[in-house]
C-alpha cells in the first residue's frame, strides 16, 4: 500500500507539470469558443454566414407540459413551411412585408430542443442552439418560470427571444428582458377582463374562495383575480395555495365547503386544472346553495385542451379568458386553422397560435428591419401595430415587449351544445385591448440595454 | 494495445488531463459545443466527489442535490449582494455546503442502508419546497435567482468562454488527484473497509462514524465547489438544483460509469450529459426511453458500468485482465 502511493506521488508531480504545459498549448491554439459573439457589431449569433437562416424551438418535449409542447411544435413547424413557401396568415397578416420566400432572401431552417418543463434543462439545450446550431432567435416554452429562465439567457447572449406559452406577469413585468418578447396575454389582463363579466353574470355580492397553483403564475393570478374583483364589489375570503401537479384536491375543497364562499376561483392550469375542477364538482360545488345564490365555479386562465381533458359535462357554464380560439371566425384564424387541420387533422390550441405567431412577427420585424441585426430587429418589433392575426388590432407595446389585444371571455359548452369533439369553448364576449392595458411601470423591472454587456 | 493500457496504469493523471484539456479540439467533432463541455466538466466534478461516499463507503446519498443547491444559492447571492467577483463568492459557497452537509451527516449518518437514504431525500425535498416557499424571498421562489447583466470575474478577469473552461477543468483535474490520492491512502482504506464490513471494523476500535461523516463531508465539498461553478459559468440558480431529480441524476450517471471506480462516475456523467444534449436531438421526443433502454441494459448486462464494459474488452482483445499483472 505505502509503496503504491509513493509511485503516485512521483507520477502526480510530474504529471502536473506536464498537464500544465499542456494547458498553455491548448490556449493558444484557435478553438471553437473563439466565436465572434463579443467583437463589435457582432452580437449573438448575427453576421449570419451561408443562405439559411436557423431558428430555435425549445419546447417541453417531456414533463408535464409534454402536450402543450407537440402543439407548438406543430405550429413552429408550419410556420416555417409558410415563411419558406406563403401560405396560411401571411395573407392576412398586415401590414406584413413577409414574402413567402424565405427572411430576408434566406431560406428558413429550424432545430428543437427539449426543455423537459425544467428550467435548468431549458437553459442547456438553448444553449446548445446557440452556440452549435447557431440560431439566430430562440422561442418556445411553457411555464412561466421556464420562459423567464431562458429570456435571461437570451438577453445575455444577445438572442431575441420569442416567448412561447406564458401567462405570469412577471415574463414582462419584473423579469422583462430587452430581448424578449410576449404575444401572449397575461394574468393582469385576464384580472381586467373577466371580473365585470363575473359580476355582470353572478352579481356584484358574491363571496370568492381561490384556490391557486405555488409558482409564479399562480401567484400573480391571485393576485389580479382578486384586485379585480374586489374592484367590483366582491369579497374574498380566503386563498389556499396548492403544490403544482397534486393529485388529489380534497382536502383544499373540504375548506371551501365549510366556508361562507359562494364562488370558487380556480387558478390553476393544465392538469390541475382537470382535476381540481373535476373533484369540485363531485363535492356538488356546482349544485350547493350558499347564502342564497347557487355556487359557481370560475377559472381564469382558460384553453380548449383543459375543457378536453375536464369533459363538457363538467365544464358547462364555467367561465374563464383565453388567448385565442380556434372557431374565432376571422379571417387571420381560419387561414390558421385550415392551414394547421390540413397538416394535421385537427384544429390548433392557443399555445400552437400564440407560438405560430411568435414566428411570423419575428420574421417581419427582419424584413422590416432591412437586416438580421437584433438591436435594430428589436426596434422594429417595438411599438408594432398588427392586425390579421385572429386577435385583431395588437400592439407589441415598447416599454415592456408585451402585446396587447382585445381579450376573449369564454363559457365551457354543455354537451348538448357542442357540434364536435373540439368545439367546446364558447365566446361570450370580448374586453376591448383599450380596457385590458395597464400602466407599463406598475410590475417594476428594467428591460437592459439593445446590446448585451 | 497493450502499450496503450501501461502507459494509462503509469500516468492516469497525465492521460485524464491530455483528455480533458484537448476537449475544445476534439469535442465539436462529435457534435459537441463550448457550453456543454463546461457543464460536463462540473457534472463530473459532483460526480467524482459522490463516489468518494457512494463509491468507497457504500453509503448511498439521495439527497446530495442540497450542498450542490445551497453552494449555488450562496454564490448567486453572494453576486447580488457583495460583487461579482468568483473567489469570495465560491469560498462562502463552500463554507455553507461543508456547514449543511456537517449537520445533515450527524443526523443521518446513524442509518444505514435505505433508511440513510430516505432521511437524505427527505432533507433535500424539505430544503428544496422551502426555497420554493419560505425562503422564496431570498431564492427568487419557482423562477429562480437571476442575476441580469452581470458577468463573474476572478480578479478582474471574465470568466466566461474559454476561461471558464479551463478554469473548470484545472478544477475537475486537481478534484481527481486529491480523490486518487484519498482512494490510496488509509483514509481510503478505512472508507472502503466500511462498505465490506462495517461491525467488523468497529471491533478494531475504529470510530467508523467519524470516517464516516468525513467522507460524507468531502463528498458535500466537491458538490458545493461544483454548484459553485455551476452559477459561475451561468448566472442562473434554478429551484431544480436543490430538487431530488438532480440527486437522481447523480446516482445515475454513477451507476452508468461504474461506482468506486473514480474515473467510472465522470465517465458516466459525461455520457449523460452528452445524451442528453446531442444524442437526444435525432431521437426527438423518445430519447428519455432510449436512456433508459440502456441504463436497464447497463444494469443488467454490467453491472460494473462503463469501465466494467472497457475491462471485458480488454479481456477479449488481450485474453487476461487489465490488473492481472498487479498479482
Amino acid at each position: 500500500m505505502a509503496k503504491k502511493s509513493d509511485i503516485s506521488k512521483t507520477i502526480s508531480r510530474r504529471s502536473i507539470l506536464k498537464a500544465g504545459a499542456l494547458g498553455s498549448v491548448a490556449m493558444s491554439a484557435p478553438m471553437f469558443y473563439a466565436k465572434n459573439a463579443w467583437a463589435e457589431s457582432a452580437i449573438g449569433n448575427y453576421p449570419i454566414e451561408g443562405d439559411t437562416v436557423m431558428l430555435g424551438f425549445n419546447v417541453p418535449q417531456t414533463g408535464a407540459y409534454a402536450d402543450e409542447g407537440a402543439d407548438e411544435l406543430r405550429a413552429y413547424k408550419l410556420a416555417v413551411t409558410h415563411l419558406n413557401n406563403g401560405g396560411g396568415m401571411l395573407d392576412t397578416f398586415k401590414p406584413s412585408k413577409l414574402t413567402g420566400s424565405g427572411i430576408l432572401g434566406k431560406k428558413v431552417d429550424y432545430v428543437v430542443g427539449d426543455t423537459q418543463t425544467k428550467a435548468d434543462a431549458a437553459r442547456t439545450s438553448a444553449r446548445r442552439m446557440i452556440e452549435r446550431d447557431k440560431i439566430i432567435m430562440l422561442t418556445g416554452g411553457s411555464s412561466s418560470g421556464i420562459a423567464i429562465a431562458q429570456q435571461y439567457l437570451a438577453s445575455e447572449m444577445g438572442i431575441i427571444f420569442m416567448a412561447g406559452l406564458t401567462h405570469s406577469n412577471d415574463t414582462t413585468g419584473k423579469d422583462k428582458r430587452r430581448y424578449g418578447f410576449r404575444h401572449f396575454f397575461n394574468a393582469e389582463m385576464t384580472g381586467i377582463a373577466l371580473s365585470p363579466i363575473l359580476a355582470e353574470t353572478y352579481g356584484k355580492e358574491r363571496r370568492a374562495f381561490h384556490l391557486t397553483a405555488d409558482y409564479s403564475w399562480g401567484h400573480t393570478q391571485y393576485d389580479a383575480m382578486k384586485r379585480g374583483t374586489e374592484a367590483q364589489g366582491w369579497t374574498t375570503v380566503n386563498n389556499l395555495m396548492t403544490p403544482v401537479g397534486a393529485p388529489d384536491f380534497s382536502q383544499y375543497l373540504t375548506e371551501v365547503l365549510s366556508s361562507d364562499a359562494d364562488i370558487l376561483v380556480l387558478n390553476h392550469y393544465g392538469k390541475d386544472m382537470v382535476n381540481s375542477l373535476s373533484q369540485a364538482v363531485e363535492f356538488g360545488m356546482r349544485e350547493l346553495q350558499k347564502n342564497g345564490k347557487t355556487m359557481e365555479i370560475v377559472v381564469p386562465l382558460f384553453s380548449r385542451l383543459m375543457a378536453q381533458g375536464a369533459g363538457s359535462s363538467k365544464i358547462q357554464g364555467v367561465l374563464g379568458t383565453t388567448n385565442w380560439n380556434w372557431s374565432l371566425q376571422d379571417e387571420g384564424s381560419q387561414a390558421f386553422v385550415k392551414a394547421f387541420e390540413a397538416e394535421y387533422g385537427f384544429p390548433p390550441s392557443m399555445a400552437a397560435h400564440t407560438c405560430y405567431c411568435q414566428t411570423l412577427l419575428y420574421a417581419n420585424a427582419c424584413e422590416v428591419a432591412g437586416t438580421f441585426y437584433p438591436p435594430e430587429v428589436i426596434k422594429a418589433l417595438e411599438g408594432f401595430e398588427f392586425d390579421g392575426m385572429g386577435n385583431g388590432k395588437t400592439l407589441y407595446r415598447a416599454e415592456d415587449h408585451q402585446c396587447f389585444k382585445d381579450i376573449l371571455v369564454v363559457k365551457g359548452k354543455s354537451p348538448a351544445d357542442k357540434t364536435g369533439e373540439f368545439d367546446l369553448l364558447e365566446l361570450v364576449g370580448t374586453t376591448p385591448r383599450e380596457t385590458v392595458t395597464y400602466d407599463a411601470s406598475i410590475f417594476g423591472g428594467e428591460l437592459g440595454p439593445y446590446e448585451p454587456a | 494495445m497493450e502499450y496503450v493500457v501501461s502507459i494509462l496504469k503509469k500516468f492516469p493523471l497525465t492521460v485524464f488531463a491530455l483528455v480533458i484539456l484537448t476537449m475544445p479540439f476534439w469535442f465539436p467533432w462529435i457534435g459537441g459545443y463550448g457550453g456543454l463541455a463546461t457543464k460536463i466538466m462540473i457534472w463530473a466534478l459532483f460526480a467524482l466527489g459522490f463516489d468518494i461516499l457512494l463509491g468507497f463507503t457504500g453509503y448511498l446519498s439521495f439527497g446530495h442535490a442540497i450542498f450542490f443547491g445551497v453552494s449555488a444559492y450562496a454564490t448567486g447571492l453572494m453576486f447580488k449582494h457583495f460583487s461579482d467577483e468568483i473567489i469570495p463568492a465560491m469560498i462562502v459557497a463552500v463554507i455553507v455546503g461543508t456547514l449543511a452537509s456537517v449537520i445533515i451527516g450527524y443526523l443521518t449518518l446513524k442509518k444505514s442502508g435505505i433508511y440513510f437514504s430516505i432521511l437524505t431525500l427527505a432533507f433535500g425535498e424539505m430544503l428544496h419546497s422551502s426555497a420554493l416557499s419560505t425562503f422564496g424571498g431570498f431564492t427568487g421562489g419557482e423562477n429562480g435567482l437571476t442575476l441580469p447583466d452581470m458577468i463573474p470575474s476572478m480578479l478582474g478577469i471574465e470568466m466566461r468562454g474559454e476561461v471558464m473552461f479551463y478554469m473548470t477543468a484545472a478544477v475537475l483535474i486537481l478534484g481527481y488527484y486529491i480523490a486518487r490520492r484519498i482512494s490510496d491512502s488509509p483514509f481510503g482504506l478505512i472508507l472502503k473497509a466500511i462498505k465490506s464490513n462495517q461491525e467488523r471494523l468497529e471491533y478494531t476500535g475504529i470510530d467508523v462514524q467519524k470516517y464516516k461523516l468525513g467522507a460524507f463531508v468531502i463528498s458535500a465539498i466537491y458538490a458545493s465547489v461544483a454548484g459553485s461553478l455551476m452559477v459561475v459559468y451561468e448566472p442562473y440558480v434554478g429551484t431544480e438544483y436543490l430538487r431530488w431529480s438532480t440527486s437522481g441524476n447523480l446516482v445515475l450517471m454513477s451507476v452508468m460509469g461504474g461506482v468506486g471506480t473514480l474515473i467510472g462516475p465522470i465517465i458516466g456523467a459525461a455520457f449523460m450529459l452528452y445524451f442528453e444534449n446531442v444524442l437526444s436531438v435525432p431521437l426527438g421526443e423518445e430519447w428519455l426511453l432510449v436512456l433508459g433502454l440502456i441504463f436497464m441494459a447497463i444494469v443488467i448486462f454490467l453491472p460494473g458500468g462503463f469501465t466494467d464494459g472497457f475491462k471485458l474488452i480488454y479481456k477479449k482483445l488481450i485474453g487476461k485482465k487489465p490488473d492481472g499483472e498487479e498479482k
